[in-house]
């Protein structure tokens, strides 16, 4: 396949930006006309996936609607009627599929999100410093003033987490992360063994474009389901937005408690145990690849950071069975070289937010503090791809044997749940329960959206979507 | 009166075949029942707890009595049956994924079968051919397959802890419990409530 429409594409579809400041708007159209008006300002704005020949530019920005921002903006029913109807219906509607209920259900949510009929629009700034960040938002601001197309409703800020002066990959519990995202035929891109689909001979090749972008062919050969026309799907995607906050205090004092009783109980225990969490060390080296140490040769190398299968690891001796990357990218561990997953592929965006607590901070209120990541994949299906993935295999284990068993992580614990570390057959490294699992992470809100392409965009602001 | 019964999916497809493309059929089914590895892939998906295909001949309908009219049939059929854990639309796209070879084999003798892939059309065909279930017991409606599996390894594992424990040393039965927890330690799953059918 050749090269993509970059020019068509949204930037945020085709790279992370990698910038580390970023702000979120959501916004409400107060009138249609004027908010069509608004889309036709930022079309000469928002960010396409054209290569950046002048270098990084100091701010993006980038546009998704949600389903009732469409009918805000007067698309054609015949248009909106053929959307997906995850879509249609929006994250809250399918709280029961998606596991958010308890701590994560809507009455927990920010209030942005609990009357979510009121959110039209995402309106995303990724900036490489905090001066290009308010220029750009300021920039923005105006234009809403001068349509009068938009309200914006609240702000969300992230920005990457800074230790001893540099910007790093970590999220709050100290793990690296926001590497590894799928490869697909047509994307430009570095890629690196593991990050795309499993062949029979053991190499890695990028998966079909229509895993990603609408119209074009997926995995099975088929065009991702679409709204008509073909036009205004085409080179567009869904993007699923979660605000995820995490229980800091609680994450360590539960890694405290179990890794008293794990390994030597030492220090050395406690990051073993995290790293049989996650499947991965804190610095990224996979434990699949390196279960008894940390290795940056590893961690830093990308053709090895990415490069593995569990296939030899049935037992989950190395990474255990129910880890969190092993959840969510199975890769072989089903069996059918991979074959089994290579439709349930989402590609990651987001930033962490709120303040970082070092490892020392010992300070009362580490659950509460506001900080979190803000969670965005991308795909061509929020049913078959994120759905699936946060029911199945996240909630869920029976795709892993492991029947009812959720994601230590990220899973939407009840009462009595427990995760197993596998040992290997060394009777010094027995299996090793944790018992009494907390949710370490909680859903503040969220929503799905529909990221247009430049054409859609220009079709949406001109009102001249024909459904035929 | 549902195909759902807890974890459990039962699928019943019934396709139409011309006589002649039946005797075909029925050579494949020699060939499938007699070389074992062939089934391997089937087996291999270990969401499927059962799946049976059956050739019901076009003159070997029930007949309950001789006051029974005979039919007079023009084609034989094809009954498939299945039962599996998770949802339609992860079963038919699995087979899709990995069993689109053997699936066409065997049900390409049938009419209008579109072919296993692409999957969409595919689906079409299961829908338009398949027979909602009347009846439906499962004995552990809160567990799969895999859990049931699990299960027998972890009892199994016990009892022979169990009966070994009498006549071992304090000594020996430490080892002896840890021999047993790693030979468990990958079938510890719980049970529970089946995930929302979307």
């Amino acid at each position: 396949m050749s090269k993509l429409n970059a020019t068509d594409i949204q930037g945020f579809v085709l790279r992370g930006y990698n910038m580390p400041y970023a702000r979120y708007g959501f916004l409400h159209f107060e009138n249609s006309a004027r908010a069509r008006d608004l889309i036709r300002r930022l079309l000469g704005i928002v960010t396409t996936g054209r290569s950046w020949d002048q270098g990084k530019p100091q701010s993006t920005v980038n546009v998704a609607f949600t389903y009732r921002g469409l009918v805000k903006l007067e698309l054609p029913i015949a248009t909106l009627i053929s959307f997906p109807v995850e879509f249609q219906q929006g994250m809250k509607a399918r709280g029961g599929i998606l596991g958010d209920t308890g701590l994560n259900s809507h009455e927990h949510w920010d209030e942005l999100w609990r009357n979510e009929t009121q959110v039209h629009a995402w309106l995303a700034i990724n900036a490489l410093t905090t001066d290009a960040l308010e220029a750009r938002t300021g920039q923005l601001q105006e234009l809403m003033q001068e349509t009068g197309g938009a309200r914006v409703l609240s702000y969300q800020d992230a920005a990457a987490i800074v230790e001893d002066g540099k910007v790093t990959l970590k999220e709050h519990f100290g793990f690296t992360d926001g590497f590894g995202n799928p490869d697909y035929l047509g994307v430009c891109r570095s890629t690196q063994p593991g990050q795309g689909k499993l062949m029979p001979d053991g190499s890695w090749a990028p998966l079909a474009t229509g895993e990603l972008l609408l119209g074009y062919a997926d995995e099975a050969g088929e065009l991702p389901v679409a709204p008509v026309p073909h036009i205004l799907a085409s080179n567009g995607t869904f993007m699923v937005y979660r605000k995820l906050h995490q229980n800091v205090g609680t994450f360590r004092r539960f890694l405290d408690t179990w890794a008293a009783r794990y390994g030597a109980g030492d220090n050395f225990a406690r990051e073993k145990l995290a790293s049989k969490f996650i499947g991965r060390w804190r610095d990224g080296t996979p434990v699949e690849s390196s279960p008894d140490k940390p290795d940056p040769a590893i961690a830093q190398d990308p053709n090895l950071s990415t490069n593995f299968t569990y296939g030899e690891d049935t037992a989950g001796t190395r990474c255990p069975i129910g880890a969190h990357i092993r959840r969510v990218h199975p890769r072989d561990a089903f069996g059918f070289k991979g074959r089994l997953i290579n439709r349930r592929r989402i590609t990651r965006r987001g930033l962490p937010y709120g303040p970082f607590a070092s490892e020392s901070d010992a300070s009362p209120d580490l659950d509460t503090v506001e900080r979190g990541v803000i969670f965005m994949a991308l795909n061509a299906s929020i049913s078959r791809q994120f759905e699936f993935v946060q029911q199945q295999w996240v909630n869920y284990g029976n795709d892993a044997h492991l029947g009812n068993e959720k994601d230590l992580l990220m899973g939407n614990h009840a009462a009595g749940e427990k995760y197993v570390i596998q040992g290997d057959t060394n009777p010094a490294n027995p299996p090793f329960v944790c018992a009494h699992l907390p949710n370490f992470v909680e859903l503040r809100g969220g929503e799905y959206f529909f990221l247009p392409s430049i054409t859609a965009l220009g079709m949406m602001a001109m009102n001249l979507v024909d459904p035929r | 009166m549902s195909n759902i019964n807890g974890k459990v999916y039962a699928m019943n497809a019934i396709t139409p075949m011309r006589p002649w493309k039946t005797w075909i059929l029925r050579a494949i089914f020699f060939v499938l029942d007699h070389i074992k590895p062939l089934q391997a892939d089937l087996i291999n998906l270990s969401f499927i707890q059962f799946a049976r295909w059956v050739i019901v001949p076009r003159n070997r309908f029930p007949h309950l009595d001789e006051s029974q009219k005979q039919e007079s049939l023009q084609y034989d059929y094809l009954l498939f049956f299945s039962n599996f854990n998770g949802t339609w639309n992860q079963y038919i796209d699995a087979f899709s994924a990995v069993l689109s070879k053997g699936l066409d084999l065997i049900w390409r003798w049938s009419e209008k079968f579109p072919g296993s892939t692409p999957v969409t059309i595919f689906k079409e065909y299961i829908a338009r051919v398949q027979f909602d279930t009347d009846y439906y017991y499962t004995a552990y409606p809160n567990a799969t397959a895999n859990d049931v599996k699990s299960a027998h390894i972890v009892v199994q594992a016990v009892n022979t802890l169990s009966h070994d424990a009498q006549s071992l040393s304090p000594e020996q039965f430490r080892d002896a419990y840890l021999e047993f927890l790693i030979s468990v330690q990958a079938h510890l799953g719980d049970t529970g409530e089946a995930p929302i059918v979307f």
